[in-house]
């Protein structure tokens, strides 16, 4: 497998005390019978080289190969996943010589090459990949693509910037919220309860107005409603302080308990989430086919990896990628103007309008049957406050490759069935930055994901990081359960599955800035998250 | 001391004494708090410092060195003493590390902060991972009042000790120095910083820093990486450790390394690299290459003194790269904001010309400019006018010189001029169409001594010609005798004679600037001079542009027809040129050498021009120094806001006005007119025990004593000796304060009739509405009305004052200053600065220590003062008047204090003239006697102690910032960060809750405070004398909080104040060009612990911007009348916080001991004349030390008989007071108008970049202030209308929880996108960067995304179709 033979390769000139360029590794593994091209590429190579360059390669598979693959031959997979490698025959042949996302790794020969994780994922196919060959050929299932955008609010902005404007998202909040918890407690308005004679059972939904905990080391607990507000306590003792901890202001909960004897505080007894109810069942493709989950690429700036990036686009191209047929982009398309002081020091393409356009030409990579849809992230050119509308009509003709979807921060995608919110991930900051640390970190971003599912709604909190705008309905909320939560933003990989909804946030494809560094920030970059359609399974590939 | 000089402070003292006496008088009636004088003379430095740390045998030790050394030599001499055990009582070493520390800060900060104490927890020793020892300095927020130069000593002090006791180094983890680096940046920008370090900068130091600085956790926002550390006891940032790191240690390199380098126990090679700012700029990063590039330095000494040259061009660089030059530095221009010009971009052609040399008004970070330039500037620059400068400092105060060269500039008619003369500046300024050179700029020597500097080469200017002449073999002596002559601006004839005769360098008078020429544009001038013709004398060339340019960068006088240029003085041109007077060339191309050509890249003809001229022509100009303008000129009269009469607290009844007669008529449910619940001191009559609130006992009119009585217990208590009351029982603080029903109509009604006055005596008379003081002792309302009478208000002491930019001069002509020879006779001045008698009003006089000259508007306020003082003497203490004084001749001769921002001493000054420029002149010394040591404005604004920050502190934050409105009326939320900065606050409810500004500090809140609502719905609550903005006819007034009525159109306000914060104080912020009406003015209870300030990045950046030299510019001193003080000031007054103290003067120094004064005022030179080798020296970029023993400076003089005088100066002015009274920046109206100056200036003058100024004011003030506001709309809190309730997020009813009212947005859509189509306007006109452009079209699509609704846009016709 190419996976030992890349590793040997280089093993092999190592013994025979050369290094190599990691083309030449990869163009070695390529070549029909490596042993005899590396000992060609040794005998080519001059005597007082110390490490065998491509162009030696070149030189020797020339010589002495001369039906080996060409470099560029198509069709054959760059890449290999743990799963895939049981392929066996083909697999020498399957390297070729392009530059491939485990080239780096190859030549120090001690790491695996296709640096992949798995979540359980099933092998990829590689027969199919073998069946077909370049991308024309190629028979993805155009005809039986199902992509519905919902939640989408992009050219639906009503809100004008009024104080009603910012009530009426509060109580769209609060109502379609509250719908989902009204089952579970009997719920009485805040104005009902402080009529209630003291010691009674009482029940109350509200958002979250304020949350603090008093000398004892109780929690009081401010629900609002349409009515008002009433303070809940929550007993130390209860059990319930860490639920407390992960309450967020203005989110959605219930809370029952009893009525303190003068009727002024509700005691506690349970509190609830409005969350994804465990019997959720995901929905699925009824066939087989893929979605990459990515995020944050980040064009334009300094540190946008575009190696990492090519390689990506290089593999979509080959056979093993033929069911990725969609690609869904949560947010930071480009690096962005002014989004933070001295930027355009740090920004290889200053204007915005050519880091779309570089955008573009690196969309254009991806095959063009692939479905694509994306939304802005905090680093795109629209408004910062969310919900986020899909960008203008100025930046959508520049992004008019693959008849890309381009639509509003956060946005339900149903592709063949299964429902992915994506959202950019803004609110991932404060989440990790307001919980403790095992329930929220930005090295497990899919927790504080957890955390956005159990409130069923993005961005809850108002009024410190998240910037909010306010429209005739909160786009924020969760109504529906979606079977894929996807967010990017805190360029860190990670997923899982919260009540089976599967949550990814995809890394970032680019590499630590100044500023990451200056808060100990390693980003993930350079990996993109597969997704089967139909088991809701998924790969994780690098390429860098 | 000459007898001369003891005569002096004679004289003073005995005046003082007079006053004394009177005072003492007065006082023993016992009608005021304390029966006694409460400002005691204060004893010297050395007893302060040692009753401050209670470290006995400190004051003797100092005493012993003091004289002998700087106070750093000696803080650094007594570490041995601490080491030895001879000073201090300390057997562990970490307490003799301590105490040397402590005593250090005690040392510089002279005494009289509370820095070394509060700010030093604790030093300790803990081990490094190779198992040595090592120290680390505990430090806590309060050190940030020592200073900068403090701090940073004090590290080198623990790491002294440390070598001494050998204790190893700090050798910090990784991650600790990642720790520093990040914790820095999250506390300047929670916080701020005068100075922000780079990441890489902090590191650096981090790394070498040889002990480990500590410190507690001064805020709650926590650093997100490198959390946990072993060593580090807390994830907050600790403000201390910061404090000294960034302020102390970064921005003092220069001066730490000065000590540094005289101890061979302590070598801190590093230092050189934070001077030379390398670090952060090489790619090299993690300070590697760096620390090689220090260590190499420090092990090479032969290299020491080359150092400071590293960050400058090598001086011995290769021949094509041209002269040596000062390295351009942006820094002055960061931050540039909306109205206040650039003068001159970074080292820019035809901007200032350094000369050196120092005017009489002048030397103590100034900048003497001349008047004419001030005018040609549109009349931006006045006396005291503050700029930014690129070197030696970092700030100056202008000053008026016309002894140097004005500035040249050419006329619609295309004549070029040299301007000279301030009138005629004012009579062409109209047809000025470009200043070609704003003319020279004198800095003395001392500034790049105090600054560590290196000298930046000079302008040829008469004074070193002369020198050069001399030691050509000319007899300047006979030649100044000379009637004849004119050596400073001799014939062209002479010039040129003397430059031949005596193989001299031509007279500077006609040295061109060859340097701002090309050798191709030198090359077309001499073929077009030698083309001319010569017609009546007057050379006429063909015009052509290149010619032209070519003599507009020459500074070549000529006046312009269509087609040729006329130039009258063209002789000394053409010889530079290499043509005779025959207009024949000698010279052809191929004579230039090609060293010559190639010089600096042929873009410096100066060798080309020496190659062809028959005499030595030098540089005529090689140092611009770029500046801009930073804080306006300050003269007014400080008033609390709202303006206060009397401390007598009326509560809510007085009205917004705080009317005391309304108080006393207003009439409660019993029918009783002015009876008020009132908290005042509860005060008993020792001899028949009455309770009063009063200092006289009604019944037996014998003074009272406070009364302690424990509240909660009844036990009466006693103060101890420190002045403390605590319970016995209850073991906590009791205070005579306490609630009772006081008669306000009775005591208004009776004080009336103490002092013989009807209420038609004054328009209205202000109380206050509660007391801050602990013991909540009011003073006598009599003082009220008779303030209010003679139109004087009340300092929160009792004392009335008058803020005055400082200005130093040396010496003065009566005539200047409004008064006669005759004055100054009878002040004691007997001769004039060359020893002749003084007989004539406009001889030069030496000025002395302590005299001052009061500004037109100072003097006024002062007769008010003392006919206040003389009214009250005579009407209430029933004695004799004291000043008589008719017209403000009389204020001659009479005493008064000097006092500076944050400082608890006074400074007896004596009034000997006026000016009518907006600032106070006095002797260096005066100035530098009323500081300590590096206390910058903003320094002590965020003292911070255990219940929070100082309210003082907001007011000083206010005053500093109060005297630019425009820029605040512009909204400068011009935080650095795009980034949210989040920072805790607490609402009313105590609750914390995370909120997002810019950078804020926040304080504990005043007993009351003032809100304003509007029109709009937005409110606010400030400090009751907090000042807020009115718009009055267009224009953007100051008023007190609670003077603003209801009615009122207040400009809108910025989104500082928007920011959901809880009491957010802005500061002066509201201004706006869009108005809003004010609706309601209330007074309330404070109901929460801290109120919020904002910092707006203006001050931010000043403070950045300040640096080394901060506390000398534009510093606002006050004024107050001696007997004032002494009659009215008492400490019962003064708010019961900390820091409630700083500002009063609590001692008085009666005469100034020139060494325990600020040293940098030492660092101002006095000699006549400088020597030739500065002028040299200043060509090699060497270090200001290598000349020192040639020039004389005040420190040179210290302790000697000639401390108090013989300061000499290089330059004379005609008038201190010349230029424009008061700067455009004050005159012009609104925030648009200047910047639409600011921006045609910008146009005008050739050595600034118009688009570049656009761009920074986009850059700097728009942009920050669109983006601020826009996050501000997006997670703002609302209030309601109706009932003021505040909510963090929209109450789901809609409406208000609390009343039922109207609930608004704080932020609304017009404080958002005021600024967006101005932004976007300039940024077209002005041709700025795609990528600002860019920036301002996104963010004007983010302002429609989120203001209009998609789906009611008509997008084209077809929507009417």
């Amino acid at each position: 497998m190419p996976l030992e033979s890349n590793a040997r390769i280089a093993k092999a000139l190592a013994e025979r005390g050369y290094n190599a360029e990691r083309e030449a590794v990869t163009l070695l593994a390529g070549a029909t019978d490596p042993a005899a091209a590396v000992a060609a590429a040794v005998d080519c190579a001059p005597d007082d080289a110390l490490r065998i360059t491509a162009d030696h390669v070149r030189e020797a598979i020339a010589d002495t190969d001369e039906s080996a693959a060409s470099p560029d031959e198509p069709g054959q997979s760059p890449v290999e996943t743990e799963g895939s490698g049981d392929t066996g025959a083909g697999g020498t042949k399957a390297v070729s010589g392009a530059a491939t996302t485990d080239a780096i790794d190859s030549t120090t020969a001690d790491s695996a090459i296709a640096d992949s994780t798995t979540a359980g994922s099933p092998p990829a196919d590689s027969g199919t990949a073998n069946a077909s060959s370049a991308d024309g050929d190629r028979a993805r299932g155009s005809d039986l693509r199902e992509l519905e955008v919902g939640n989408d609010m992009t050219g639906r902005s009503t809100g004008t910037g009024e104080y009603t404007d910012f009530v009426t998202t509060f109580r769209d909040r609060y109502e379609r919220l509250s719908k989902i918890l009204r089952g579970r407690v009997n719920h009485r308005p805040a104005e009902a309860i402080a009529d209630m004679p003291g010691g009674s059972d009482a029940a109350m939904i509200g958002l979250v107005n304020d949350v603090r905990s008093t000398k004892s080391g109780h929690w009081l607990i401010e629900l609002e409603d349409t009515t008002g507000t009433f303070p809940a306590l929550v007993m130390k003792d209860k059990g319930l302080a860490d639920v407390v901890d992960e309450i967020l202001m203005d989110e959605c909960v219930a809370v029952e308990g009893t009525l303190a004897d003068d009727a002024g505080i509700l005691f506690a007894d349970s509190l609830h989430f409005p969350d994804v109810p465990r019997t959720h069942r995901p929905g699925g493709a009824d066939r087989h086919v893929q979605a990459a989950l990515i995020s944050d690429v980040h064009v334009g700036s300094d540190e946008f990896m575009a190696d990492a990036w090519h390689s990506f686009t290089d593999w979509l191209h080959t056979p093993e990628a033929d069911p990725v047929e969609y690609l869904l982009l949560a947010g930071d398309m480009v690096e962005g103007v002014g989004v933070y002081p001295d930027q355009d020091e740090e920004l290889e393409i200053v204007d915005i309008y050519e880091q779309y356009e570089a955008f573009a030409e690196h969309l254009k990579e991806v095959p063009a049957d692939t479905e694509v849809v994306m939304i802005p992230g905090n680093h795109d050119a629209v408004r910062l406050a969310e919900p986020q509308p899909g960008f203008n009509d100025e930046i959508r003709e520049i992004l008019d490759v693959h008849d890309a979807q381009i639509v509003s921060n956060p946005a339900t995608v149903s592709v063949e069935g299964v429902e992915v919110l994506m959202y950019h991930g803004v609110s991932l900051d404060e989440v990790i930055a307001e919980l403790p640390e095992e329930k929220a970190s930005y090295d497990e971003p899919h927790k504080a994901m957890y955390q956005l599912l159990k409130k069923r709604h993005v961005a809850p909190q108002f009024g410190g990081h998240t910037r909010v705008a306010p429209e005739e309905r909160d786009y924020l909320v969760i109504e529906d359960v979606p079977d894929v939560f996807h967010t990017g933003h805190v360029h860190k990989l990670g997923w899982g599955k919260y009540h089976n909804v599967l949550s990814v946030n995809s890394g970032c494809w680019q590499a630590q800035t100044d500023f990451q560094k200056s808060v100990n920030i390693d980003p993930d970059a350079g990996y993109a998250p597969i997704l089967d359609l139909d088991t809701l399974d998924m790969t994780v590939r690098k390429f860098s | 001391m000459r007898p001369d000089d003891e005569r002096y402070f004679a004289r003073i003292e005995e005046r003082l004494d007079e006053a004394w006496d009177v005072a003492e008088t007065a006082k023993e009636q016992g009608r005021d708090p304390e029966p006694e004088i409460e400002i005691p003379v204060a004893r010297d430095m050395a007893d302060r410092v040692e009753n401050i740390l209670g470290i006995d045998g400190v004051a003797e030790r100092v005493r012993d060195l003091e004289g002998e050394m700087s106070r750093e030599e000696a803080a650094l001499e007594l570490v041995t003493d601490f080491v030895d055990g001879n000073v201090g009582d300390y057997d562990s070493r970490e307490g003799k590390i301590e105490g040397a520390v402590r005593t250090a800060v005690a040392l510089l900060t002279e005494g009289v902060v509370a820095a070394p104490i509060e700010g030093i927890d604790r030093v300790e020793l803990l081990q490094n991972d190779d198992g040595t020892e090592f120290v680390n300095v505990y430090y806590a927020g309060p050190i940030r009042s020592a200073g900068g130069t403090a701090q940073a000593l004090s590290v080198l002090v623990a790491d002294y000790a440390r070598s001494l006791l050998d204790v190893d180094e700090y050798k910090p983890r990784d991650v600790e120095v990642e720790r520093y680096a990040e914790e820095i940046a999250l506390y300047d920008k929670e916080t701020g910083l005068q100075y922000t370090p780079k990441d890489k900068e902090s590191k650096f130091i981090a790394k070498h820093i040889p002990v480990m600085l500590d410190g507690e956790a001064t805020s709650d926002e926590e650093v997100s990486g490198f959390r946990d550390l072993e060593r580090v006891d807390t994830n907050s940032a600790r403000g201390g450790m910061c404090l000294v790191a960034a302020e102390g240690i970064a921005l003092k390199a220069p001066k730490i390394q000065r000590y540094t380098r005289d101890l061979d126990e302590v070598d801190w090679p590093w230092l050189q690299d934070l001077i030379d700012g390398t670090i952060g700029k090489d790619g090299a990063g993690d300070g590697d290459a760096a620390e090689a590039e220090g260590d190499a330095d420090g092990g090479d000494d032969a290299d020491e003194d080359a150092d400071p040259d590293a960050a400058e061009p090598e001086p011995a660089a290769d021949e094509a790269d041209g002269p040596p030059r000062a390295e351009p530095s942006q820094k002055f221009l960061r931050d540039l904001i909306a109205g206040r010009p650039v003068f001159t971009h970074p080292s820019e052609a035809g901007g200032f010309r350094l000369r050196y040399g120092r005017a009489r008004n002048h030397g103590f970070a100034t900048g003497g400019v001349h008047p004419a330039t001030m005018h040609i500037v549109d009349d931006f620059l006045a006396a005291g006018t503050q700029i930014k400068t690129e070197r030696p400092g970092k700030a100056h105060g202008v000053v008026p010189v016309d002894s140097i060269e004005g500035p040249t500039v050419r006329l619609a008619n295309g004549e070029v001029r040299r301007i000279d003369d301030p009138e005629e500046a004012k009579a062409v300024r109209n047809g000025i169409e470009k200043v070609l050179d704003l003319g020279e700029y004198l800095v003395n020597y001392g500034e790049f001594v105090e600054n560590n500097h290196p000298l930046a080469p000079a302008s040829y200017a008469p004074e070193w010609w002369v020198q050069e002449f001399e030691a050509a073999g000319a007899d300047v002596r006979a030649l100044r005798d000379d009637p004849h002559v004119d050596l400073e601006h001799p014939t062209v004839d002479r010039a040129l004679d003397w430059a031949r005769e005596y193989d001299c360098p031509l007279h500077p008078e006609y040295t061109y600037l060859w340097h701002d020429v090309s050798v191709d544009a030198f090359e077309a001038l001499a073929d077009a001079v030698a083309a001319g013709e010569v017609v009546e004398g007057v050379l006429a060339i063909e015009r052509t542009d290149a010619v032209r340019d070519a003599l507009e960068s020459l500074l070549v006088e000529h006046a312009a027809t269509p087609d040729a240029l006329r130039i009258p003085t063209w002789r000394p041109l053409a010889r530079s040129l290499g043509i005779d007077d025959g207009l024949r060339k000698e010279w052809s191309e191929a004579d230039l050498s090609t060293p010559a050509r190639g010089y600096a890249d042929g873009e410096n003809a100066i060798r080309a021009v020496n190659e062809v001229a028959p005499f030595e022509v030098r540089e005529r100009a090689p140092t611009r120094i770029g500046n801009r303008m930073g804080r306006p000129e300050k003269s007014e009269s400080r008033d609390l806001s709202p303006a206060v009469h009397t401390l007598f607290p009326i509560n809510e009844a007085g009205g917004p006005q705080r009317d005391v007669a309304e108080a006393a008529n207003e009439m409660d449910d019993t029918g009783h007119r002015g009876r008020h619940e009132l908290q005042v001191s509860d005060r008993v009559c020792p001899d028949c025990g009455e309770h009063t609130y009063a200092a006289l006992c009604p019944d037996c009119e014998t003074h009272t004593e406070p009364h302690y009585e424990c509240n909660d217990c009844g036990t009466v208590c006693e103060p101890d000796e420190a002045g403390r009351v605590e319970c016995p029982n209850c073991e906590w603080e009791v205070t005579a304060a306490t609630y009772q029903e006081v008669d306000v109509n009775d005591a208004y009604r009776s004080a009336l009739e103490t002092v013989g006055e009807r209420e038609s005596a004054f328009e209205i008379l202000k109380g206050v509405q509660g007391l801050t003081s602990r013991n909540k002792t009011p003073e006598p309302i009599e003082k009220g009305v008779l303030r209010a009478k003679n139109g004087v208000t009340s300092f929160k002491d009792g004392t009335v004052r008058y803020d005055m930019t400082d200005l130093p001069v040396t010496a003065v002509r009566p005539e200047e200053l409004d008064v006669t020879a005759d004055h100054f006779r009878e002040l004691g001045y007997e001769t004039d600065i060359d020893g002749e008698p003084l007989r004539h009003d406009d001889q030069v006089v030496e000025l002395r220590v302590q005299d001052i000259v009061l500004s037109d508007g100072a003097a006024e306020h002062m007769l008010k003062t003392a006919d206040f003082v003389d009214d009250l003497l005579e009407q209430f203490y029933g004695l004799d008047r004291f000043y008589e004084v008719n017209e403000r001749d009389d204020l001659v001769g009479e005493l008064v204090f000097g006092m500076a921002p944050h400082t608890s001493a006074a400074t007896v000054g004596r009034v000997v003239g006026f000016t009518s420029a907006a600032v106070g002149y006095a002797h260096p010394y005066f100035h530098a006697a009323k500081r300590r040591n590096c206390f910058h404005p903003e320094t002590e604004i965020e003292y911070q102690d255990d219940a929070g920050w100082h309210r003082k502190t907001i007011e000083t934050f206010v005053e500093d910032r109060l005297d630019d409105p425009r820029t605040d009326d512009f909204g400068t939320l011009v935080e650095e960060l795009d980034g949210a900065i989040e920072v805790p606050s607490i609402d009313e409810r105590g609750n914390r809750s995370t909120q997002s500004v810019t950078a804020v500090s926040k304080h504990p809140s005043q007993d009351h405070l003032v809100r304003i609502e509007t029109r709009r719905g937005r409110s606010i609550r400030v400090t009751p004398d907090h000042t807020m903005l009115r718009v009055v006819d267009g224009g953007i007034q100051k008023i007190a909080a609670n003077e603003l009525e209801v009615g009122d159109t207040v400009p809108l306000s910025p989104s500082q104040q928007n920011v959901p914060m809880d009491a957010a104080t802005s500061t002066a912020t509201d201004g706006r060009i869009k108005t809003d009406e004010v609706t309601s003015v209330s007074f309330l209870e404070s109901d929460v612990e801290y109120t919020y300030n904002l910092t707006v990045a203006e001050t931010h950046t000043l403070a950045a911007n300040d640096l080394s030299v901060s506390q000398c510019d534009g510093d606002e001193d006050c004024v107050m009348l001696l007997m004032d003080g002494l009659l009215n000031f008492s400490k019962t007054f003064l708010p019961d916080q900390r820091g409630g103290r700083m500002d009063a003067p609590l001692v008085m120094s009666s005469r100034i001991d020139p060494s325990e004064i600020d040293d940098e005022a030492h660092n101002v030179d006095i000699v006549r004349e400088y020597p030739l080798e500065l002028y040299e020296a200043s060509r090699e970029l060497a270090d200001p030390e290598e000349v020192e023993e040639l020039i004389q400076i005040g420190e040179d003089t210290l302790g000697t008989d000639g401390e108090y005088h013989g300061f000499d100066h290089t330059h004379d002015t005609t008038d201190i007071a010349m230029g424009p009274d008061l700067s455009a920046y004050k005159t012009l109206g609104d925030m648009m108008e200047k910047m639409d100056a600011q921006l045609e200036l910008a146009r005008k003058l050739r050595a600034v970049d118009e688009t570049d100024v656009a761009e920074r004011v986009i850059e700097y003030h728009f942009l920050p202030d669109i983006i601020g506001n826009l996050r501000a709309f997006s997670r703002q809190e609302t209030r309601c209308l109706d009932c003021g309730e505040k909510y963090r997020r929209m109450p789901l009813s809609g409406e208000c929880r609390e009343c039922g009212g109207r609930v608004n947005l704080t932020v609304h859509e017009g404080s958002v996108s005021k600024y967006v189509d101005t932004a976007i306007e300039v940024a077209d006109r002005f041709g700025c960067r795609p990528y600002t452009k860019q920036r301002l079209k996104v963010l004007e699509q983010s302002l429609e995304s989120i203001f209009e609704d998609d789906t009611n846009k008509q997008s084209g016709i077809a929507d009417f179709m």
